[in-house]
């Protein structure tokens, strides 16, 4: 017999909210583990090719968003698009390109790094090197300066110009700057210690933090108080843009953020078994299908970081040790930290929408934000996906030297230092991939629910991540 | 009159006819995902694409972006336009901030809303009338994130002991009316502790009392709320205070009953009960008092603790079984001689 959350006989509107939801969940809940694969393939092919109702206006300065949540669930789901739409979805993307750089949620409108991120992850799926192929268009200098041109005293970056400063824009544009090769120095300069700055009492992170300067204009390293609540969405952006800074902090004696606090709060969003194991995004609120990839994929960036392995700091980033294979006993620790069989079934019973498409709760319709985002979580719950010390040492092995500075992005570097970063981002970014040992992927139901694994750095396949990256970074493809 | 509104299209309006509209994809495009806009939102963005290339910043430049808003308050191009225009044509922003009232109630959960409303407060400076807007939004929306957020950079942007004054008043009054409004914790931390030291704040002894006393006498009230519990925990590391100093509080809520015996009839407000009507024992109580026994390293305090990371694992709290599991192996590292429990 399933409990409810308990009230402690003390009832508020939290409380109540609760409750009801925890009986719908349990009225509305499907009762065989199948995923409706044709049914979210149609529904995700619908949109893309038939396009969307006029209310969708509202989502007019999103339309780069749906280009990647469709083509990313595409993926998940083991479909890709025949040439001739792939060739519409790479215009289709280049036309949200500003002229002076960076990607805006639509043609004409004005760059910012969200869209930005969505647009290059887009072009990772279905783009390729050539004319015509999406890659050799981005206007990598002009967005390198749009980068620039948005990055705050604080470490912070505001998503657009004029426009609001917060998490999102920051691992938004450590990722794509990543995929792209357009990780300097100078961009990162700050940015650690804006992103330790967002993480509350409670363990997760906040949109965003209050600089205080002194007199003559320097930050002070406190108050710096995180503004807004630990959230799901944007403790994935700080955890995602912590693992992307590694290369530059790790080694070195900058403060680290509390893994422990973090790990503790990722737990504790897990939901009770009335709401079926889903994820919910602050402490006492509500199950919501998108959380399972916000929450359920930190436990793998976590472990990027060693969370579980019981040690503060990872072991020492010198030549000698960082090809030593024997490393694989360190990580004594999985990213089983949370009930994967508990989020699959949330996702399988509560997120599937009879309809096609997955959404945020019963009886919420569903929408191309949640299908994605309740896939990727499906995705988690299934399979591993780690940083590999063999895998890192084999590209360490392959790397082709790349010290030039074509597009003359940062002089603050020497060749020597600027080849070394280079390849620390490459491998430490390509090191990633699926733990194919028996046993380690579970899959609840049929076989056929299966997903495909993600990178948990960026949500995309790790072949396509793989891919843009060998290119840009001069490297040839894995064999 | 040059505001076309619903029924006047701006390709009708003459006042509009020295602007050439710009369509949103080229000639030849075939777009996917396509959005079927209505007639009017399409000839709206058409003409705003059109002032767009000319660079016009006018007063019907205002009207024209205004008018899309109201139909899209997510088009961050718009808002930040207006904003340029508002400057150019120096643009009377009480007004303007008049006016975002009317669509912030709207469209409480758009970024670009609040956000507009900041980069006005950090033009006009007239923040404590905002205060009380932002209240009067979170009275409907009691944990609009963008909302509390906006309330937390606006009293750390200007930094009035004014403004400061009557936030621990406001946050215990939303606590009040909702215990497990998990917002109104995270603001009243903000404002206590996070953002400097409060005037009238500067004993932190009698602070962190007062602290305890609130925190505790909240998780009497429903000691199953992590709210209250990830508060008192934030506290206790913020000022460095041992988990143990709270042991007598803690254990009454580890335990399976409310306690019934002679001395609950002398009430300790140092150490407020559960209520009878409590759901015990409470997991956050027993992970709170296994901490308390792993900092105490020796042999016996870590076999305690092991055992209530296993009863949380295996009785209290088993969705989380698997970290309760990692809790007890990292608390067995710390005593190696605790070979089996």
């Amino acid at each position: 017999m399933l409990r409810h959350t308990p009230d402690d006989g003390f009832p508020t509107p939290t409380s109540r909210v609760q409750r009801e939801t925890e009986e719908i969940i349990s009225d509305s809940s499907s009762v065989t583990f199948t995923l409706n694969r044709k049914g979210h393939l149609s529904f995700i092919a619908r949109a893309l090719l038939q396009g969307f109702p006029k209310h969708y206006a509202y989502q007019d300065a999103s339309q780069a968003w749906f280009m990647f949540w469709s083509l990313q669930g595409f993926s998940l789901l083991g479909a890709g698009l025949d040439p001739d739409n792939k060739q519409r979805a790479i215009d289709t993307i280049l036309a949200a390109q500003h002229p002076d750089g960076g990607f805006g949620g639509g043609p004409h409108q004005a760059p910012h790094l969200l869209p930005t991120y969505a647009s290059v992850c887009a072009l990772s799926i279905v783009g390729r090197p050539g004319p015509r192929g999406g890659w050799d268009q981005i206007n990598r200098k002009g967005l390198y300066a749009f980068f620039m041109s948005l990055k705050q005293p604080d470490g912070s970056f505001r998503v657009a110009k004029d426009a609001e400063v917060d998490i999102r824009g920051t691992y938004c544009l450590l990722a794509v700057a990543t995929l792209l090769n357009l990780l300097t120095p100078t961009l990162v300069r700050g940015v650690p210690g804006f992103v330790r700055s967002c993480q509350t009492y409670e363990g997760g992170f906040a949109s965003a933090s209050q600089p205080y300067y002194t007199a003559d204009f320097e930050l002070l390293s406190e108050p710096r108080p995180p503004l807004g609540e630990a959230h799901g969405g944007y403790t994935s952006c700080a955890l995602g843009s912590w693992l992307l800074l590694q290369p530059f902090v790790h080694g070195t004696d900058e403060p680290q953020i509390d893994v422990k606090d973090a790990l503790r709060w990722l737990t504790k969003m897990q939901c009770g078994p009335m709401d079926l194991g889903g994820f919910r995004g602050r402490t006492n609120k509500l199950v919501d299908g998108c959380y399972s990839w916000w929450v359920g994929g930190c436990f793998a960036l976590l472990e990027g970081l060693g969370a579980g392995a019981g040690v503060a700091t990872p072991p020492p980033h010198d030549e000698a040790s960082e090809s030593n294979a024997s490393e694989i006993d360190w990580y004594d620790f999985d990213d089983e930290m949370f009930n994967k069989t508990g989020l699959q079934e949330y996702i399988l019973l509560a997120a599937q929408s009879p309809a096609g498409g997955l959404r945020d709760k019963p009886p919420k319709v569903a929408d191309a934000y949640h299908t994605l985002y309740n896939l990727a979580g499906l995705s988690v719950a299934q399979h591993r996906v780690y940083s590999s010390p063999l895998r890192k040492y084999v590209i360490e092995q392959c790397w082709i030297s790349q010290p030039q500075d074509d597009l003359s992005l940062d002089s603050s570097e020497t060749p020597s230092q600027r080849d070394t970063r280079r390849r620390r981002i490459f491998v430490a970014a390509q090191s990633w991939t699926e733990d194919e040992s028996p046993g380690v992927s579970r899959v609840l139901g049929d076989a056929s629910n299966r997903v495909n694994a993600t990178h948990p750095l960026f949500n995309l396949m790790v072949t396509h991540s793989r891919g843009i990256m060998d290119y840009f970074y001069g490297q040839t493809p894995a064999s | 009159m040059s505001f076309s509104g619903p029924g006047t299209l701006y390709t009708d309006n003459p006042a509009w006819r020295d602007v050439a509209p710009v369509s949103q994809h080229d000639e030849g495009a075939n777009p996917m995902a396509p959005i079927m806009y209505t007639l009017e939102y399409k000839d709206a963005t058409d003409y705003f694409r059109g002032i767009l290339k000319t660079g016009e910043k006018s007063a019907r430049v205002l009207e024209l972006t205004e008018h899309i808003i109201r139909l899209n308050p997510a088009h961050y191009s718009i808002w930040q336009y207006r904003y340029e225009t508002l400057l150019a044509t120096n643009a009377d922003l009480k007004a303007e901030l008049l006016l975002m009232d009317d669509i912030a109630t709207a469209h409480l959960k758009t970024y670009q809303v609040w956000h507009h409303r900041r980069l006005l407060l950090q033009q006009l400076r007239t923040p404590v009338p905002e205060l009380v807007f932002i209240a009067s939004i979170l009275d409907i929306d009691t944990k609009n994130y963008h909302t509390w957020a906006y309330r937390q950079w606006l009293l750390g942007h200007f930094n009035d002991d004014g403004m400061w004054a009557g936030e621990l008043p406001y946050a215990e009054e939303i606590l009040s009316n909702d215990v497990r409004n998990n917002s109104a914790w995270h603001h009243r931390f903000f404002v206590v502790w996070a953002s400097g030291v409060r005037k009238g704040d500067e004993n932190r002894e009698e602070t962190l009392r007062r602290e305890l006393n609130f925190t505790k006498s909240k998780i009497s009230l429903a000691p199953n709320n992590d709210s209250a519990w990830n508060y008192l925990r934030g506290i206790l590391n913020h000022t460095q205070t041992s988990f143990a100093s709270l042991r007598d509080f803690v254990v009454p809520y580890t335990l399976p009953h409310f306690p019934i015996s002679a001395s609950t009839t002398v009430l300790d407000l140092e150490n407020p009960l559960p209520s009878s009507t409590a759901k015990l024992p409470c997991p956050a109580a027993l992970e709170f008092l296994a901490e308390i026994h792993e900092d105490e390293r020796h042999e016996e305090g870590i076999k305690n603790a092991v055992l209530l990371y296993k009863q949380l694992a295996e009785e209290q709290d088993k969705t989380r079984k698997l970290y309760w599991e990692h809790r007890a192996r990292e608390a067995l590292k710390l005593a190696p001689e605790v070979t089996s429990i």
